[in-house]
């Protein structure tokens, strides 16, 4: 009796300690975006960064916030890439649901070989392919467009991996009913499976979504006009100008570039922690 | 009798639907054709043009064949040999920092009680905003004299290094950020095969008297074998092809004195600052090789089927 009491004050106080350490490392990873929000509201960041470092600046203000949406540029480029991205999403998932269908219960030739070809695309990077996509578009006058960063989202090997995977652990007898009722291929996918696949499409507009919304050598190699920048290209170039003045303009900027997915973040962090451990598990 | 008809009826309904199928073989190709025209045109193509380039002298309009001249001029370039040393030093370190912290973090999240999913979701913060974002906030984090981890440093009493602004030290400004950044993966997806391992192994050894520690070395460890090797092969595909955060700090060249050049700025700054595609091309096939290898590597460990 008295072995189990100390017992379970002994595993309280390891839980106490356990979570005073999880509390300090987290609020140190997360130290960075607090220092940066804090300089953002920094006027006086812009000439001379604050230091010793403070929570709250001295003369809080939101000058450096007017700047960043006076100038427009950030909006701008919030709407490119939110363009680029929602088309990428569209035709990346909707190209590899159904090929994830077909390879999970469509019954033809070349089956086999056909899905090893899509798994051997989960080997190629982007790096050997860059000059030649850039020669492709550039010969059909598309460079400066956002074709080229759409395009090619149309084949994900990964996504379709992943719905092939989903569509196995549906029943085939779905299909067999829908057909005695004489529905065609066609019927069949669109009324009885994808109303069945919410989660995994969930799981593919995530994963699709950040792949697109960070992409980021690509973008570099085919777009030169400013107007076109998306987020991260704005935000490479305004760096690379800037280098480490104009501290606080910088931080407001990083700032707007990273709350809206912070917000994201926090609202679906149930399913995109679950999609990202899925494609993490399941290969790639 | 009236049983052995309808079996009948439902043997012969399914046989027509099965030979219906056979017919409609064809349209499962119909499915396809999207997924298999971007293979073709951005998968197989230039894959293969990537090749006949790396032959080539060519800078996008003027093109003549040079043998295996792209391939000798890069393996005896130094610029290219600095590159390979910075891509490898950055992601060898990048790794063995932490794979051990983050399994380290996940193992103590996933045995505590409060607040789990709290501390699930603070340490993926950095993981979710873009590797661009965190490296513009990190060339001020790092900064040797406005900076605050400097700042800690000096406060108490450590040397504080000139990171970035040092090219003995800059290679080290990257993989910190690569670690912060990293790290939040690492524990997720610890964390998913951690709450995979059945709770009765740890329930036995607890029977014979293993204490947390020992059962964490004799039960944890070995069962994340399979994660580890997952994470040290992704890690290390991804760290081959390093290239938004180096940009960002340092621009196509890696400065300080290409310190922070990895792999594929090399390939950047000669493709598209020097337009010298088949040098390009050969450089690009030879990293291509070396992902290739560690793919399938990772393809056969963490035992994919198909």
């Amino acid at each position: 009796m008295k072995a189990g009491l100390s017992y379970r004050k002994r595993e309280q106080i390891a839980g106490g300690f356990k979570f005073v350490i999880l509390l300090v490392f987290g609020l140190l990873l997360i130290t960075p975006f607090v220092w940066m929000v804090s300089v953002g509201f920094d006027r006086t960041a812009n000439v001379t960064m604050p230091f010793p470092p403070k929570l709250v600046p001295k003369h809080p203000s939101s000058f450096n916030f007017g700047i960043v949406f006076e100038n427009g540029s950030l909006i701008k480029a919030y709407l490119n890439s939110a363009i680029v991205t929602v088309s990428s999403v569209l035709i990346g998932v909707s190209a590899s649901l159904l090929a994830g269908y077909a390879f999970s219960k469509g019954r033809f030739k070349g089956k086999k070989v056909l899905f090893v070809v899509v798994l051997c695309t989960l080997m190629i990077p982007m790096e050997p392919r860059l000059i030649p996509l850039y020669k492709l578009f550039n010969s059909v006058h598309l460079l400066n467009t956002f074709w080229p960063l759409v395009l090619p989202s149309l084949i994900s090997g990964m996504l379709i991996f992943l719905c092939k995977q989903f569509f196995d652990q549906l029943p085939d007898t779905l299909r067999e009913a829908s057909q005695i009722d004489g529905a065609g291929e066609f019927t069949t996918f669109f009324r009885i499976y994808l109303p069945l696949a919410g989660p995994i499409v969930a799981t593919m507009i995530i994963l699709a979504f950040i792949w697109s919304w960070n992409d980021f050598m690509w973008p570099l190699v085919v777009l030169n006009d400013k107007e076109l920048q998306t987020v991260p290209l704005y935000l490479a170039s305004f760096s690379l100008e800037n280098g480490t003045r104009l501290g606080g303009l910088t931080m407001a900027l990083a700032t707007m570039s990273v709350l809206p997915i912070v917000i994201l973040y926090l609202f679906l962090q149930k399913y995109i922690i679950q999609s990202i451990a899925l494609s993490g598990v399941k290969g790639e | 009798m009236a049983n052995n008809s309808i079996e009948l009826n439902v043997r012969m309904e399914v046989e027509k639907v099965r030979s219906k199928r056979k017919d409609w073989g064809l349209k499962w190709y119909v499915f396809l054709i999207p997924s298999f025209l971007g293979i073709l045109l951005f998968m197989v193509y230039p894959i293969f043009e990537s090749l006949r380039l790396s032959f080539y002298q060519s800078n996008g309009t003027v093109e003549h064949y040079i043998g295996l001249a792209n391939f000798k001029s890069v393996l005896t370039s130094n610029s290219f040999w600095n590159a390979v040393w910075n891509t490898f030093f950055i992601g060898i370190f990048q790794i063995i920092i932490t794979i051990p912290l983050g399994f380290i973090f996940a193992s103590i999240i996933n045995s505590t009680k409060r607040g789990q999913n709290f501390f699930k979701v603070l340490y993926f913060l950095p993981n979710v905003t873009s590797i661009v974002a965190a490296a513009m906030i990190f060339a001020f984090v790092l900064h040797p004299e406005m900076g605050i981890v400097n700042y800690v440093l000096h406060a108490i009493g450590l040397p504080t290094p000139g990171w970035l602004s040092d090219p003995s030290t800059s290679k080290w400004a990257v993989i910190i950020l690569a670690v912060w950044h990293w790290v939040g993966f690492v524990i997720i997806i610890c964390l998913a095969n951690l709450q995979a391992i059945p709770s009765e192994m740890y329930e036995a050894a607890k029977i014979d008297g293993a204490s947390g520690l020992q059962q964490w070395f004799f039960i944890t460890i070995p069962n994340m074998a399979g994660t580890f090797a997952f994470l040290l092969i992704t890690g290390w595909i991804g760290a081959l092809q390093r290239f938004n955060e180096v940009y960002v700090l340092g621009g196509p060249n890696g400065s300080p004195a290409r310190s922070i050049q990895t792999m594929g700025a090399f390939i950047y700054e000669r493709g598209f600052t020097g337009f010298e595609f088949g040098i390009a091309s050969a450089a690009t096939y030879i990293m291509f090789i070396l992902i290739l290898v560690f793919t399938f590597i990772n393809l056969k460990v963490s035992k994919m089927k198909i």
